[in-house]
């Protein structure tokens, strides 16, 4: 009963992605014409669209999605139902909890509405800039991001008419991608989330509070220390794909290892890679485990004194950085918009053939969106499964850890790839790697918490053996 | 120098007993994922167990969600559990009380005030013409009922005290503890008069059960409820506000 309607209720939300994929194509093709018969350059229109589009409703509405998701989600994983007292007051609507889904209009309304207040003590500009440049940067990063594939914007629907009314040629590219053609791509990404960090370290020092420079000292360091191995984590994938544009590497990731039985994904290519990436990325994110500059348990964070709207952009960046993580991720990393089938079966070729070039683009990047939003889930579950780390502990995972393995990664992908142009032996021990961690989860025999120590004696001595015997 | 060395010895005390495995570390936050996976998919798919009796409840498809919706979904309150005074009607309707002032003179938080008067009529017992218990002063220790020699007062209604949106809507009058159905004894004054239109027999059915039987208590037949001692009544908040 349940399960039937919760899968009903999935396969409606998808079908209202690949909706909203579709309306993209179709506000990027009309807006390139508009700009087309105004200025001449369809470009100008395109971007615009896209950066509307994409940045300001595919993001934000993840992002605010998220805040009520972590909440219902880690219910979820905590057994318990999560927040559903918030209604709708119209008849009909008041006994329907909606999946809690009032909650987060709620937030907005009691985010924009509470007191805005500035302490005596703080300094009023840096105090105001703080969270502007703590939420813009994170911003940003999607930019970069290609969600889904080119289009000719002739084969979208209604745009070939809508150009023939206005006398100019439907002949431009349309791509749901803000910042197309951008050479520097992952410098780009990595020259904008350091910046994040003068957000964090400016509201904690402009907050003029000793518990709020203490958390933002913490974040300072914590992110300047995971932006090395944030680097070394991706210089693999640089060298495999050839490039720093990220829709270079999802053109690469359509191909297939070992004769098309296996598409050319970045995780398959470079697991440690990932992993580093994954890490060091969540680490910049600051949230659970690495959530130390925050810690409300024993600081409560850079953001102590902040209140209202000023706090609520610190924390919808937090979510802004959630979905830039699995954008990024998912485009280096998983395949970008392209399915995951192996490449031999020739899925996307048959999808054209079936339902034209709109079509498959449709699905491609409804395929984007889906995996963004598993990485997302992903980010949260790891978020609470694991408690936090303590801070020495975070420092010496990123400089003792993760920067020697990348700088071994490096090495080890540099001399496969010498040894191997058509990448498949890098691809054989980037599988060992899988294989030999999900097997050793899977069966190394699990420690069962049967005995307690009540002394210092091992717990494995035999009971009911006296000792002279 | 001999600080640090006391702190690499603490850490290394904490990491010595992890084997090679769990230092490894992401095999182990895989297996947590799956732990918290397993949660999530059960939580989301199945049906919750409404039930409010149990403690583990377990629904279909691996749910737990252990949550009790509050107001809507209520766990039953143990036995003999101190819920909010009621005031025992007899079979006139009147209360049963006889305004002794027992009550009101053991309460420690002296929240009973009763003030009594003589029925014009009848000139053996008292009845109170106020009675009234402020419940945000009672600590709800129950001498109030030990204290009755009436069995005028009770605290058997399993519902505690509703909420109220004035200090004055916690000051109960007599209207609003008597609650419930009636009940005699054959001890009862007003049973034994002679104009009483109920013979005593009938008013204690158990008496001579009682009185005649000599095996163990556990042996016998369950007893039955006299008319006059019906089973256990079941009240609501709602059956005490205003």
């Amino acid at each position: 009963m349940r399960a039937a309607l919760i899968s009903a209720i999935i396969l409606g939300l998808i079908a209202v992605i690949a909706g909203a994929v579709g309306v993209f194509y179709l506000v990027g093709g009309a807006l390139g014409v508009i700009a087309q018969a105004l200025f001449g350059a369809a470009y100008i229109g395109v971007a615009v669209a896209n950066a509307h589009t994409l940045l300001l409703v595919l993001v934000m509405i993840l992002a605010s999605l998220l805040t009520l998701a972590e909440r219902k989600w880690s219910a979820l994983m905590q057994d318990r139902i999560g927040p559903n007292r918030a209604r709708f007051a119209i008849p009909g609507l008041s006994k329907l909890d909606l999946a809690g889904l009032p909650h987060f209009l709620a937030d907005g309304i009691k985010m924009l509405t509470k007191e805005d207040f500035v302490p005596d003590a703080a300094s009023k500009g840096l105090f105001t800039l703080a969270p502007m440049l703590a939420f813009a940067p994170v911003f940003l990063l999607f930019a970069v991001v290609p969600i889904a594939p080119v289009v000719t914007a002739a084969d979208i629907p209604g745009i070939a008419g809508l150009a023939g009314s206005l006398g100019v040629s439907a002949a431009f590219p349309v791509s749901l991608h803000v910042i197309p053609n951008l050479e520097i791509g992952l410098l780009y990404v990595f020259a904008f989330a350091s910046l994040a960090v003068y957000g964090t370290a400016l509201a904690g020092w402009s907050s003029n509070n000793r518990f709020a420079t203490l958390g933002s000292i913490r974040a300072a360091s914590q992110m300047i220390a995971y932006e090395v191995a944030l680097g070394l984590s991706l210089v693999g994938t640089m060298m495999i794909f050839g490039s720093l544009k990220l829709e270079d590497m999802t053109a690469g990731q359509s191909a297939g290892l070992f004769g098309g039985a296996l598409p050319a994904w970045g995780i398959f290519l470079q697991p440690i890679g990932f992993l580093l990436f994954f890490v060091a990325s969540m680490a910049e994110t600051k949230r659970a485990p690495f959530d130390a500059p925050e810690g409300e348990s024993e600081i409560i964070g850079y953001f102590v004194e902040y209140s209202g709207m000023r706090f609520g952009m610190f924390m919808i960046s937090e979510f802004v950085e959630i979905v830039v993580l699995s954008g990024v991720t998912v485009a280096i990393f998983f395949g970008g918009f392209h399915l995951p089938l192996p490449p031999s079966w020739g899925a996307e070729a048959w999808l054209a053939s079936q339902f034209g070039s709109f079509g498959l683009a449709v699905v491609l990047g409804l395929a984007f969106v889906l995996k963004v939003i598993l990485l997302c889930w992903v980010q949260l579950a790891i978020r609470w499964t694991l408690p936090r780390f303590r801070y020495d502990q975070i420092q010496s995972l990123g400089w003792k850890i993760l920067l020697p393995i990348g700088l071994g990664n490096v090495f080890v992908t540099g001399v496969l790839l010498l040894l191997d142009e058509s990448m498949d032996w890098l691809a054989i021990a980037g599988l060992a790697q899988l294989i030999f961690v999900i097997g050793l989860t899977a069966l190394y025999p699990s420690k069962k918490p049967t005995t307690i120590r009540h002394s210092g004696r091992a717990a494995s001595a035999q009971p009911a053996m006296p000792h002279g015997h | 120098m001999a600080h640090d060395s006391h702190h690499e010895t603490e850490l290394a005390e904490t990491t010595a007993n992890l084997s090679w495995y769990q230092k490894l570390y992401v095999p182990e936050v895989l297996r947590g994922l799956a732990v918290t996976t397993r949660h999530f998919l059960g939580n989301l798919f199945g049906n919750r167990d409404e039930s409010t009796d149990v403690l583990y409840r377990k629904g279909s498809l691996g749910n737990q969600v252990a949550t009790i919706q509050y107001p809507e979904e209520r766990m039953p309150y143990p036995e003999g559990y101190r819920g909010l005074h009621r005031l025992v009607p007899r079979d006139d309707g009147k209360p049963r009380c006889v305004a002794c002032y027992m009550c009101a003179t053991v309460c420690p938080a002296q929240c009973i005030y009763i003030e009594a008067s003589e029925y014009s009529d009848d000139p053996i017992e008292k009845y109170p013409t106020s009675f009234v218990i402020d419940q945000l002063r009672c600590i709800v220790c129950g001498l109030c009922v030990e204290a009755c020699p009436k069995d005028a007062i009770r605290m058997d209604t399993y519902v505690h005290t509703p909420p109220e949106y004035s200090r004055e809507g916690f000051v109960y009058p007599i209207e609003r503890l008597l609650k419930g159905p009636a009940i005699s004894y054959p001890s009862d004054p007003w049973v034994k008069r002679e104009d009483s239109k109920q013979p005593e027999h009938q008013h204690f059915p158990l008496h001579d059960l009682a009185k005649h039987s000599t095996a163990p208590v556990a042996q016998n037949e369950p007893l039955p409820q006299g008319e006059n001692h019906p089973p256990q009544p079941v009240f609501a908040e709602s059956d005490f506000q205003k």
